[in-house]
């Protein structure tokens, strides 16, 4: 789905990749527009993970392109995405255990081109007031809550004020109060301009937020539009049971 | 008083140098090794405790260095401190060769890997006998041409302060910060914006060097070399050095080496029972201090002289909202 007063940040083409003779992505040509909030659901093992992983740099495809704003980054090593603008987090939340939560914020922060000791810290103590976090600045993040270490991951992504974000399962195992204050903090970044891409597996959230919604089953996308009509899509319907 | 833990440091660096000549030269002898020790207990600290590259090849490297040291001089006759130099460039190099082809390595393959490494090279060294002279032992070139221990004295307290002085940059530095996000979270580290690849050959690069610093001062400070400078042995009393001190950071590291090595010199008398008493320590450390028995002093000691504030009742307001609620309830 394209739109031309738009340009795509993010392109995969043709992206293929098999794990042991299962295709986990199978073509798929994938793009994200700038002010995107694309929610991308599908059944376990559909792909969605393995798609941003390339996406990301994290994996290498077998066949494919990977263009960030028509740079082609296919095969590039994931800080050169992450220098580019793209950030993300993990199925299974990744945080620096054994670092604070000002430290887990000041890496990404201080890999920036020009930052200095000062100028990321004030940044991080920016994003960790607007995440809610900033009284435990000090604490080793291993010691907070799964919520709590959702909300760093995405803090940690923000350091680097990237161009798009990917959020992988943002939600999962998250207390209804957190995930709430969670989906408030990714629509004021998307209303401010941020570009997102989330995967989860809890639709109410999923719908609630995307402006976009692209379904992928066994490896393939399958849908790809405005959530009213993907919902009402027999493919999809087909594919995807559970609404 | 801000700074007084380094003011203390420091004048008790100044008072070694000042009573040096008080010194006998049996415990001088002891001091210089420990010296030697705690270099290489802060570097491998700095490959392990920072970064969490395990490796067991560090001695490899001191060995390496101190016989290019020796072998350049003895081929060349070039000048001992340009020897000594280029001791320490080569393993350098080498480090940062080994840490390109670790690259996809952690935990116990790197372990291995690096273990592998340690033993192909003492092999080699005690093999090519025509050259180093195998276990029969290479004879160096002494770095000063005095009978006293006192010029040794000074250059291992140079050394060890040099060490430390580049070693203590870099884990404060941005670097440091960096090398510790990838012993917790590589892909983190790497979304993060972290060039893991690079700063994984560096600190393996930067590690060797200062293990062949200490083993090129060793070589030329001995007047003799064998093989088993490289040896699994020597290997496992720097671990456990820094195992014992607190791997996690580097002045404990050093305080672990210095404290073991005059340790074992106490307790000489005791022969063998002296490594089984040393084997306890290490079980009491892993199983009830895994930061290291140092740790805990160096904490106190790194605050004295603060001025400690009282918390606010804002901080302490906003830290309880932290810890209730039902997610961070302490209840999982």
């Amino acid at each position: 789905m394209t739109d031309p007063s738009r340009p795509a940040i993010i392109r995969g083409v043709q992206i293929r990749k098999h794990f042991g003779g299962i295709a986990a992505t199978d073509g798929v040509d994938f793009d994200v527009l700038e002010g995107d909030l694309v929610g991308l659901i599908g059944p376990n093992g559909s792909g969605k993970t393995t798609l941003i992983n390339i996406l990301t740099g994290h994996l290498a495809a077998e066949s494919g392109d990977v263009f960030l704003r028509d740079r082609r980054m296919t095969a590039r090593p994931p800080h050169e995405f992450a220098a580019h603008g793209v950030g993300r987090t993990f199925q299974l939340t990744q945080l620096f255990g054994r670092m604070t939560v000002l430290e887990n914020m000041l890496v990404p922060g201080l890999t920036r081109p020009h930052s200095t000791w000062a100028s990321a810290t004030e940044q991080a103590r920016r994003h960790l007031a607007f995440l809610n976090l900033e009284h435990l600045s000090g604490l080793e993040a291993k010691n907070l809550s799964g919520g709590q270490q959702k909300l760093l991951e995405l803090g940690r992504a923000l350091m680097l004020d990237p161009a798009v974000l990917f959020l992988d399962e943002p939600f999962a195992g998250v207390h209804p109060k957190l995930r709430e204050e969670l989906i408030k903090r990714i629509l004021q970044l998307h209303e401010s301009g941020r570009t997102f891409v989330v995967v989860d597996h809890d639709m109410e959230s999923i719908l609630r937020i995307a402006g976009r919604l692209v379904v992928m089953a066994r490896g393939r996308k399958i849908a790809d539009g405005p959530p009213a009509a993907v919902r009402e899509d027999q493919t999809v319907l087909a594919a995807y049971s559970g609404f | 008083m801000r700074g007084l833990p380094t003011y203390l440091l420091a004048s008790l660096v100044l008072a070694g140098l000042v009573y040096a000549h008080g010194f006998n030269s049996y415990w001088m002898h002891v001091t210089i090794i420990a010296m030697f020790y705690a270099i290489l207990a802060a570097s491998w600290t700095l490959l392990s405790g920072y970064a969490g590259l395990y490796s067991l090849g560090h001695m490899a490297f001191a060995s390496i260095g101190a016989y290019t040291s020796a072998l350049l001089i003895q081929w060349t006759g070039m000048p001992t401190i340009l020897g000594m130099a280029s001791g320490v460039v080569f393993c350098t190099v080498v480090g940062a060769w080994i840490g390109w082809v670790c690259l996809r390595m952690t935990g116990p393959y790197l372990a291995i890997f690096t273990l592998a490494f340690s033993e192909i090279v003492r092999i080699v060294f005690s093999t090519e006998d025509e050259v180093t002279q195998g276990m029969a032992g290479l004879h160096t070139v002494f770095l000063f041409h005095t009978d006293s221990r006192i010029p040794y004295f000074y250059t291992a307290i140079g050394l060890l302060v040099f060490s430390l002085a580049v070693m203590g940059f870099i884990v404060h530095s941005r670097w440091g910060l960096f090398l510790r996000s990838i012993r917790e979270e590589e892909q983190a580290a790497a979304a993060s914006g972290v060039r893991v690849a690079y700063f994984r050959i560096l600190v393996f690069a930067v590690a060797s060097g200062f293990a062949a610093l200490a083993g090129v001062f060793y070589g030329h400070y001995l007047g003799i070399l064998t093989p088993s400078l490289g040896s699994l042995d020597l290997m496992i009393i720097v671990v456990v050095m820094a195992v014992i001190g607190g791997m996690e950071r580097i002045p404990t590291a050093v305080g672990g080496a210095i404290g073991i090595e005059f340790l074992q010199e106490y307790l000489r008398a005791y022969g063998e029972w002296r490594l089984v008493i040393f084997g306890l320590v290490l079980l009491f450390t892993m199983r009830f201090a895994r930061n290291g028995l140092l740790t805990p002093l160096w904490l106190q000691f790194v605050r004295l002289g603060e001025v400690r504030r009282p918390v606010s009742a804002a901080a302490q307001a906003a830290a309880a909202a932290g810890e209730v609620g039902p997610q961070g309830s302490g209840g999982s």
